[in-house]
């Protein structure tokens, strides 16, 4: 069909075509943009995960919020992931506040252990790094040369909250299934720490623990095979709300939500309604909309001198029926 | 007599004019675009224009760079590696517990993992060509296979969790910076696109590749085996994400089963923004380093200009789609342009 030489040629239309494409992509974008400059006030960059995750949504309305209402004191930008596990594109955003100068960057790192190295440039660069959300691998913090405090809340003993309500509630020899996050990831790992401190001290009986990756449909899908494989599960331990959410219409579609008893992570606000109609037990709030808040704060009692050191747990608290009314 | 002599040198000279006007024209296309983009941001976005803006820009094309380079000896047979990304991660993950092995003597472990890095990317790419070219299989389908198996893969051989600790002389070259503006990596990328571009421009075998995307049977038909031609395409963009393996341990100092995921629509965006046609048979290695730079030029201006994160995919979205309209333009004029040349 082609020749050789149509394979090597090019044309000027196409020059004046891309030229096109290239001011039609900008235009586009001139809706959106919000310039930043510098006046004098220190610039704080909120570095999060995904925001298809409800607890990130959450944790940058509050933040917005707050710089809001501070907007004399601070400039404030956040920035989100589209994938929560591509930690290159967090590398990057990290990378670009360093670019632009900012003072403080609070970060919730998408992978304890990556994260550390370009936080410690930007460190190295005079910014202030506030620590939220997932601590930092301590080994990976010594290799990069940076000590830095985490401001953040214990997942373990969260998880620990949660699954004694449901040891509980089922009492001893209760059969259970945990669905667990991601399984390289840290919070997932240490939820996960917390449901096994639980089912023994509460003699429980595990059935069977996987990963649904934190989602929904694959929660769903996988509860539907426990139920299948299991006759006779009791209670389910799922480490996010997320997961939470597929498990409880996963049990609706065999009629017996509420029968088996769900407890979950993060009390995002869709779940709210099935804790107090009882299709769920539980769920733990880590006030992720205060988490990023707090963060802002201490980086900027960080910048004006303090110093802060080891890990400032923030508060973690259980969810039942009785404390949503 | 002299009249003719004149004809031919007046249809030479003809000729000539049209060559150069396809050589200078061939990337020009794109490179204007992106010059224009880059003039675009460093007029409106603050600290676009800096140095350090640039270096970052060099750092992070690396990787995508690498991927696609190898990604477009794939396409220009008509073919779509859809596993490079979780290749890379798989590689990554290899050439990490290599790393990390405190038996070994720094120098080694690195050579050691540079070998088994872009030896499992070859392997795992010659497997992808091997089974599509065996069965007759669509390459779609066969690299999506191999998508989910080089990242099972990957999370069995690091035991699901993120491998750190490499030999500090690694990371140290990893940060180096030549002549204060070209990193390390960026060294390594540009270098795995001019040796892409020698291989495609004056080897028989990168004429072979452009020959089975344009016409495969005509190439069986003149006594060639298009399925070896292939298999080492496959086997080339394999290697490629182990090379890109490599670039990503340099700048990120870590192994993970969930690097590169996405990374393959990066690599495919840059070789068609680049001007490959997906088709096959037509398409350039330059143009695709060019693409690549368009993709994170747009990505770190937008940033830098303050655009929304939701914004940003948009943009590039449009771009990529307005990339393979704009390809139908260009096939237009050159159908002209042929239709003129034949009548003389």
């Amino acid at each position: 069909m082609a020749n050789s030489t149509r394979r090597t040629s090019n044309s000027g239309l196409s020059r004046r075509q891309i030229v096109l494409a290239g001011a039609a992509g900008t235009i586009t974008v001139m809706a959106g943009i919000r310039p930043t400059f510098a006046d004098g006030k220190p610039k704080v960059g909120l570095v999060m995960k995904s925001l298809s995750n409800e607890f990130f949504k959450q944790m940058q309305a509050g933040a917005d919020k707050f710089a809001a209402e501070n907007k004399d004191k601070f400039d404030f930008k956040a920035v989100g992931m589209k994938d929560e596990r591509d930690f290159a594109a967090q590398v990057d955003a990290v990378e670009n506040f360093i670019t632009q100068k900012y003072d403080i960057i609070v970060v919730a790192p998408a992978d304890s252990k990556a994260m550390a190295t370009p936080l410690a440039k930007a460190v190295k660069a005079g910014i202030t790094v506030v620590n939220i959300d997932v601590p930092l691998d301590a080994g990976a913090k010594k290799a990069a040369g940076i000590d830095l405090a985490f401001f953040g809340p214990d997942n373990q003993a969260g998880a620990k909250l949660a699954g004694d309500a449901l040891a509980k509630d089922l009492g001893a020899g209760g059969k259970v299934v945990i669905l667990e996050g991601n399984p390289e990831a840290d919070n997932a790992k240490q939820r996960k720490q917390g449901f096994m401190e639980s089912i023994t001290e509460g003699k429980l009986q595990l059935l069977d623990s996987k990963t649904a990756h934190w989602e929904t449909e694959e929660a769903n899908t996988l509860m539907t095979n426990f139920l299948t494989k299991y006759q006779d599960i009791q209670g389910v331990m799922a480490a996010n709300d997320s997961m939470a959410l597929g498990v409880v219409k996963a049990l609706d579609a065999t009629g017996k939500s509420g029968k088996i008893k769900v407890v979950g992570f993060d009390n995002i606000p869709p779940v709210q309604p099935l804790i107090k109609n009882g299709k769920m037990l539980a769920t733990v709030e880590q006030f992720g909309a205060q988490m990023a808040v707090n963060g802002i704060k201490y980086g900027l009692r960080q910048l004006a001198g303090e110093k802060f050191s080891g890990w400032i747990k923030t508060d973690v608290k259980l969810v039942e029926a009785k404390d949503l009314s | 007599m002299s009249e003719r002599v004149e004809r031919v040198e007046a249809r030479k000279a003809h000729v000539k004019w049209d060559n150069l006007l396809h050589i200078s024209m061939r990337e020009a296309g794109v490179t204007v675009a992106l010059v224009l983009i880059v003039l675009f941001f460093s007029a409106t976005a603050p600290y676009f224009a800096t140095t350090g803006n640039f270096l970052k820009i060099f750092v992070q094309i690396a990787i995508n760079t690498v991927l696609a380079a190898g990604m477009t000896f794939v396409i220009l047979t008509g073919g779509i590696d859809l596993s490079v990304g979780s290749v890379l991660a798989l590689c990554t993950v290899v050439g990490a517990t290599i790393m990390t092995d405190e038996r070994l003597s720094a120098g080694i472990s690195i050579t050691l993992a540079f070998v088994a890095c872009l030896g499992t990317g070859a392997i795992c790419g010659a497997i992808n060509g091997w089974v599509c070219e065996k069965w007759k299989l669509p390459s779609f389908i066969v690299t999506l296979g191999m998508l989910n198996i080089a990242s099972g893969v990957a999370r069995v051989v690091s035991n699901n969790s993120t491998i750190t600790g490499l030999p500090q002389s690694f990371v140290e070259f990893g940060n180096m910076i030549f002549f204060g503006v070209f990193p390390s990596i960026f060294v390594i990328a540009v270098g795995v696109v001019l040796i892409g571009w020698f291989i495609l421009r004056f080897t028989v075998f990168g004429r072979f590749i452009f020959a089975i995307g344009t016409n495969e049977e005509a190439v069986r038909l003149s006594g060639h085996n298009p399925s070896a031609i292939k298999i080492a395409a496959f086997t080339i963009s394999g290697l490629t994400a182990g090379i890109a393996a490599m670039v990503y341990l340099l700048r990120l100092n870590v192994g993970s089963p969930i690097a590169g995921i996405g990374y393959e629509l990066n690599a495919i965006a840059a070789v068609i923004i680049g001007g490959t046609s997906l088709s096959g048979g037509k398409g350039s290695i330059i143009g695709t380093l060019v693409g690549a730079c368009i993709l994170q030029v747009l990505s770190t201006g937008l940033q830098l200009l303050g655009a929304e994160d939701n914004v940003k995919p948009i943009v590039i979205g449009t771009v990529i789609v307005l990339a393979v309209i704009l390809d139908t333009y260009r096939n237009k004029f050159l159908r002209a342009m042929e239709s003129r040349r034949s009548d003389g």
